[in-house]
């Protein structure tokens, strides 16, 4: 880890990092208020199943108990596309977009190893993707208190909750890195990363909404983010080594992967 | 001890050779960009690195910085192998990339600063060269982003330059730069040999590099076509001679390094080569209004190299299409 490295990339991304987890805390305070708010009125509604069931269990959230909302409001594309900010978008710019731009000539030029390189923009990605999940938790206890419900919280599970999410993202983002790491323009790296995600996501939630799809979740990264059940005090441990797995193996790759391509002149 | 060598340097980008096509075929997309290259650069000199677009020029570059890895051969910068080594050649390198981009919303104060603490040595060299290259305080408070070509330029230059490296390694160095800036860049340059720094540089503008290198590799389709100091080289090159006559022509047919004698409207043209003293004698007894012998130019020794290959195919076994003389600037 380099540093100077490090405090260059804070620099150019702490405004965003500010916007994006403060952005993430006002989602996260709203759905405890939908669900003080709705919470009775959206359980009467499925009891006389003028909706079907599943609908009520949007990738493994509901609107009918304080940890079911707080697991919507990290499920939900809003919260997926603020989080993605860090652990595609950041990630995927940070060595293919350098590259294409030209910057990573001059970086490279340093008496800095590409392993090096990595690790730094690999450690600043994790920092920023676990400031922006710590934002949607404080959002969810502030959302909490307001509505008097803290009670309700399994506090003590906060820490794991943060965690769940944040390897959720970290195993997304070793992917964006890889690839990063192993194309020579910002669209192959992006692109790719995108349709992975993507591809997970309607996995997770096809798989929610539709029984017969339920065995296709286990193949969504997705599947592993369980706030539900972290907060009711029965976490999976199976949920934090699949993603731990993900991520390390991404790692691994992009290790081998980057230190021994060639860096032809940007074109 | 030599600041870079290389022995039987080779980089080829492409697929390898298929079943399909025999080797050696172009159509087995292979590009040669480098091929057997071997030159050897001696500490506190000044060498050039001459070839037009797309000739290996870049490639050879990168190759000594460990961002590419050869095919075959072996290349060292400063005693240090460029593959195994990279890290602890580039502490001693400076830098300079052809069309160098910055990260664009930093002011020139900072990038500086930073490149700086990255490259891990402090920036003894900079004010000096920011006053040489005219770049003030207030130019260097304003974002990247807003400079202009030639001072983006002006800031790669320094930041390649500031920690004061053994060895200077420079793309196009003087792209984008005025005449003035250029002089500038010139008087660095001899102030780094002065103090026994190593210049490397590869360039496409002939009179540059003969005005200020010790030494010249001249690289054609990744080939090295020639290695010599620019004295050499030019005494090698024919100069182009002019008289006005103001009387009979003198008898030059058979003196030694005359050629292309042309005689009318009262003047007489010729070509010299070598030593000129066989010519001088000969013109010494004939009335002469008015001399011109034009000085050899780097010019003419570049083109001979490629000129020949306009005319000549395709080199088979290679995709790259680069043309010979694209891009070159006397």
């Amino acid at each position: 880890m380099n540093r100077a490295l490090f405090a260059h990339t804070w620099r150019a991304n702490r405004a965003r990092v500010l916007i994006v987890a403060v952005a993430l805390a006002i989602w996260g305070t709203f759905l405890p208020i939908i669900y003080d708010s709705f919470g009775s009125t959206f359980k009467d509604i499925f009891a006389s199943g003028a909706l079907p069931p599943q609908f009520a269990q949007f990738g493994g959230g509901d609107v009918f108990s304080l940890s079911g909302s707080i697991a919507i409001g990290f499920i939900h594309p809003i919260a997926v596309g603020l989080n993605l900010v860090f652990a595609v978008g950041f990630t995927t710019a940070a060595i293919a977009g350098e590259r294409q731009r030209g910057t990573l000539e001059v970086l490279l030029s340093r008496p800095i190893s590409r392993r090096v390189v990595y690790a730094t923009l690999a450690v600043s990605g994790a920092l920023f993707v676990g400031i922006a999940v710590l934002g949607s938790i404080v959002g969810s206890v502030i959302g909490a208190s307001l509505t008097g419900r803290v009670s309700e919280l399994g506090v003590s599970q906060l820490p794991l909750l943060w965690l769940n999410g944040a390897l959720l993202y970290w195993a997304i983002g070793a992917i964006a890195l890889l690839a990063s790491a192993s194309f020579d323009r910002l669209s192959q790296a992006l692109g790719l990363t995108l349709a992975i995600v993507v591809v997970s996501y309607f996995l997770d939630v096809l798989g929610s909404l539709w029984p017969d799809a339920k065995g296709l979740q286990p193949y969504s990264l997705f599947h592993y983010l369980d706030p539900k059940t972290i907060l009711a005090g029965i976490p999976h441990a199976g949920d934090v080594a699949v993603l731990l797995g993900v991520t390390v193996v991404a790692v691994v790759a992009t290790l081998i992967v980057f230190p021994r391509r060639d860096l032809a002149a940007p074109s | 001890m030599s600041a870079i060598e290389t022995h039987g340097l080779t980089k080829r980008y492409g697929h390898r050779p298929s079943r399909i096509h025999p080797p050696g075929h172009a159509s087995e997309g292979l590009v040669r960009a480098l091929e057997d290259l071997t030159i050897d650069v001696r500490e506190g000199e000044i060498f050039g690195f001459l070839g037009p677009n797309g000739a290996g020029k870049s490639t050879m570059i990168r190759l000594l910085l460990g961002f590419l890895h050869p095919t075959a051969g072996h290349a060292s910068v400063l005693g240090l192998d460029s593959v195994h080594a990279s890290v602890a050649i580039r502490a001693r390198v400076g830098y300079l990339p052809g069309g160098i981009a910055f990260w664009d919303g930093l002011t020139g104060e900072r990038l500086l600063d930073e490149l700086a603490a990255m490259s891990g040595r402090p920036p003894i060299r900079r004010a000096a060269l920011l006053d040489r290259l005219e770049l003030s305080p207030s130019t260097l408070r304003r974002t990247v982003r807003d400079y202009s070509r030639g001072m983006r330029q002006k800031l790669g230059v320094v930041q390649a330059l500031q920690h004061d490296p053994e060895l200077a390694i420079l793309d196009e160095p003087t792209e984008g730069l005025d005449p003035l800036m250029q002089h500038a860049f010139y008087a660095i340059l001899e102030e780094l040999r002065q103090a026994g720094r190593t210049i490397f540089f590869s360039s496409h503008i002939l009179s540059e590099v003969e005005r200020v290198c010790d030494r010249v590799a001249i690289v054609r389709q990744g080939r090295l076509v020639a290695l010599e100091d620019i004295p050499t080289l030019l005494a090698r090159r024919k100069r182009n001679v002019e008289i006005r006559l103001g009387g009979a022509p003198p008898e030059l047919v058979g003196v030694q390094g005359v050629s292309d004698v042309w005689i009318g409207d009262g003047r007489l043209t010729c070509r010299l080569e070598g030593d000129m003293a066989p010519f001088l004698a000969a013109i010494a007894r004939v009335t002469i209004h008015d001399l011109t012998i034009e000085p050899a130019r780097l010019e003419e020794a570049f083109l001979e190299f490629y000129v020949p290959d306009v005319l000549d195919a395709p080199d088979p076994g290679t995709t790259d299409g680069a043309d010979p003389v694209a891009g070159i600037r006397a």
